[in-house]
């Protein structure tokens, strides 16, 4: 089912893992192994379990009581969901940002510090440098550099969003999860936020839930695609968009689906 | 492409499939240099060579549509982009048998020199008309990459001349073999080889038709000069 | 278009549909009428309460009214100790109700919302929130006044933060779970502790709104009389003791207009006025808040 080449050193691995939103099973089974410094892009019709695969990997579902997750998630061979660590030591070395974009109540500064200074007792200068930085990588420096201090909500969407990937970069994260992170976004935005992730291959692993295929074409690597909780098929993009192996996955992503 | 994208990775596989073209140009260029050369010197291993080139005009041909595809598949292309890479992948097309055709001449001036005969027969002319044809080539892919709307218009102009040389070879050639009869095997290799020459000029033409087709968006081709002229004015 | 019955079909559909949209204009204008008449009729009262208050109150209002304690009967005075009075136990009850009152709603929104503990809580919160506060007036006298036999300005306190309380929770909570729980997640996302995203996040991208319910918690009490009639009683005299009876305006208030005196009615319309203004203010304070969060 799976073919990706093995030269790549693999970031995270799943293995058998099932997912149940109390009594009703979300995922079943998925065999998945993303490559390191690679664009990872979940790609199927809504309810196919590209969003719960996504919050297993930080065990966001962890906040809800009624979800659950069997298996294993192995990052760089450690399996997360029998961790011993402490879940706030894995999300830290995982970076996440949401459809919509969410900055916190705060100014732009403090919002990129606020995770930063959870596991980092920094100075003042080395915060400062910090948050350029980030805010560099996540091109949007020349924006808000005269404007640090101003609220993370006076932002124009694109902005905001592009703040909240500076602010998930800060804490030097080595895997970054995207779900659906230009939904909200008009079309620039999104072309620049694609640019960004492009760009952010270099140093992290990402991994892209979109339900706009065409935006998975664009910028990733790698395509998943899945369907009703099952993983259908896993390879490599230009693949998946030339010639996809199976009959569902050609089917989805040339518009015939259902 | 005078504006960026603001997609950079957009840019330089745009910018790789135009530059890929470019070279498989230049490669079927000096091809037909070389072919005109081998009739110009009656030599055979120049001939050869020109014959040896086709297979890597042939790859370039495959890697530039594969490129192609991938670029379509992932960036949806719109509007001039997608007029720029539907002609490149007709221009490819019309290379690979310019590429045919010097392989054509090569093989025709082989024939001859092996036959013996070929310093009695007038190929002065073809000399004339294959360097028209080569320069059209080189011109047709310097519009390209320029983009030049004008320098396109000029070699659907120049391309009448070829025509019209090789309606006047032809008929030379029919007074040698009636005159003759012992030279009509090699005439008609030498009507072949205008033939062929005649083809590259009319492939120079369907490239600048492209060339006007990537930049105004309208599709000339199966159209008169006047109409042409008259559509790009608008 | 082109077929004759096709065209008379569509004719006689545009005729029943102009019939309908004529109806449907007169159901319209009918409806608007009566809601119309119906917010004119509250309003008139309302502004008709307010004129009175402004024209009587306004003839009330001196200097006096802020420097003298109350007066005995056809004498010249103020409501000094009154106001300080109120002042006192509204911000005492403020001090106890809204810090118990923010907590329980953090509780019920961010720790268990589905709980049993918490439905129990809600559905006594809202229980609370409707009580009449002369029951509330009533309990505080039978806990505390009659207790320590004393009427007294702490009992007044202690009553006008049981009605705070309520009012702050469920402002509280429900300002909290309108934050978006992508917001929550994202404080989560990047390794924060449990009470690092309430401070720091959801309180904060709530806190107008839960200023906002704390003034209109205390705009609430500051005319409330029953429950300070059973507990803090009145007062002639300024104190600053609250372990006795103290003077406040509700209830100074509510004897001087009963009474007879003239002077003693002038002054109740002072403090009506004056209390009038204080939650209009604080409405206006709580409105622009809102707005801006």
């Amino acid at each position: 089912m799976t073919d990706t080449p093995t030269v790549l050193p693999i970031k995270i691995a799943v293995r058998d893992l099932n997912f149940y939103y109390g009594k009703f099973q979300a995922l079943r089974n998925i065999h998945l192994d993303i490559p390191a410094n690679r664009v990872t892009a979940f790609i199927g019709p809504s309810g196919c379990g590209k969003s719960t695969l996504l919050r297993v990997f930080n065990r966001m579902f962890e906040l809800y009581p009624d979800q659950r997750a069997e298996g294993q998630l192995l990052l760089d061979g450690e399996d997360l969901l029998t961790s011993k660590q402490d879940v706030a030591l894995i999300r830290a070395r995982i970076g996440m940002v949401f459809q919509k974009p969410t900055p916190f109540p705060m100014s732009i500064f403090d919002n990129i510090t606020f995770g930063v200074k959870l596991f980092e007792n920094l100075s003042r200068i080395d915060l400062e440098e910090r948050v350029e930085w980030a805010l560099k990588k996540a091109a949007l420096w020349d924006e808000v550099k005269d404007k640090l201090a101003q609220s993370g909500a006076s932002l124009s969407g694109g902005q905001q969003q592009r703040l909240c990937i500076a602010r998930g970069i800060a804490i030097k994260p080595e895997l970054l999860l995207l779900d659906e992170p230009c939904s909200a976004l008009d079309p620039i935005s999104t072309a620049r936020i694609e640019e960004l992730i492009a760009e952010l291959k270099n140093d992290y692993t990402v991994i892209i839930v979109t339900h706009n295929m065409q935006q998975a074409a664009r910028c990733s690597d790698y395509t998943a695609y899945m369907y009703l909780g099952d993983l259908m098929e896993f390879g490599d993009t230009e693949q998946m968009f030339f010639k996809p192996n199976r009959r569902e996955t050609e089917d989805y992503i040339t518009g015939r689906f259902g | 492409m005078s504006e960026k994208h603001l997609s950079s990775q957009f840019d330089s596989d745009l910018n790789n499939i135009s530059s890929q073209l470019m070279e498989m140009g230049g490669l079927v260029e000096t091809q037909i240099q070389r072919a005109i050369q081998a009739l110009a010197r009656f030599s055979v291993a120049l001939a050869e060579e020109v014959m040896h080139a086709e297979d890597r005009v042939d790859v370039m041909e495959i890697a530039i549509d594969h490129a192609l595809t991938s670029v379509i598949a992932r960036r949806q292309p719109a509007a001039r982009d997608l007029r720029l890479l539907l002609a490149i992948s007709k221009i490819t097309t019309n290379l690979e048998r310019v590429g045919d055709e010097a392989n054509k001449i090569a093989r025709m001036v082989k024939s001859i020199v092996e036959h013996g005969e070929a310093r009695k027969m007038p190929i002065g002319d073809l000399r004339l008309a294959s360097d028209l044809a080569a320069g059209l080539i080189r011109r047709a892919l310097d519009a390209f990459a320029r983009l030049d709307v004008n320098a396109a218009v000029t070699i659907l102009k120049e391309d009448d001349m070829i025509d019209c040389e090789f309606k006047g070879f032809t008929r030379k050639l029919i007074t040698y073999m009636m005159e003759d009869p012992r030279t009509i095997s090699d005439s008609l290799d030498l009507l072949f080889l205008a033939k062929a020459i005649e083809r590259i000029g009319d492939h120079a033409k369907n490239i600048a038709e492209f060339i006007i087709y990537i930049v105004k968006g309208t599709d000339v081709r199966h159209s008169s000069l006047p109409q042409i002229e008259s559509a790009l004015q608008n | 278009m082109n077929a004759t019955p096709n065209t008379t079909l569509f004719s006689a559909n545009r005729d029943v549909q102009a019939a309908f949209f004529v109806r449907r204009k007169w159901i319209n204008r009918i409806a608007l009428t009566l809601s119309l008449a119906a917010m004119i009729f509250g309003v008139f009262w309302l502004l008709w309460i307010l004129w009175e208050t402004l024209t009587l109150g306004f003839g009330g209002l001196s200097l006096t009214l802020f420097t003298e304690n109350t007066p005995p009967p056809n004498d010249i005075g103020g409501l000094a100790n009154a106001i300080w009075g109120s002042l006192l136990m509204v911000a005492l009850a403020t001090l106890i109700g809204a810090p118990i009152g923010v907590l329980s709603g953090i509780y019920l929104a961010e720790y268990d919302p589905r709980g049993t503990l918490a439905v129990t809580v809600r559905f006594i919160n809202d229980l609370l929130l409707s009580a009449p506060s002369i029951v509330i007036g009533l309990f505080v006298y039978a806990l505390i006044v009659l207790r320590f036999r004393q009427f007294s300005g702490w009992a007044g306190a202690v009553a006008l933060a049981l009605i705070v309380i309520p009012v702050v929770i469920r402002t509280t909570e429900n300002m909290l779970s309108l934050i978006p729980a992508s917001l929550r997640e994202a404080a989560y996302a990047l390794g924060a502790p449990k009470w690092k995203v309430i401070t720091k996040v959801t309180l904060n991208a709530a806190r107008a709104g839960v200023v906002t319910g704390v003034l209109l918690a205390v705009a609430r009490i500051s005319g409330e009389t029953a429950p300070l009639l059973f507990t803090a009683l009145n007062n002639q005299f300024w104190t600053t003791d609250l372990s006795g009876p103290t003077a406040n305006l509700p209830v100074t208030i509510f004897q001087f207009a009963m009474s007879p005196y003239e002077n003693w009615q002038q002054l109740a319309w002072g403090g009506v006025f004056l209390i009038t203004l204080a939650v209009l203010g604080l409405n206006i304070l709580a409105r622009f808040l809102s707005r801006r969060a």
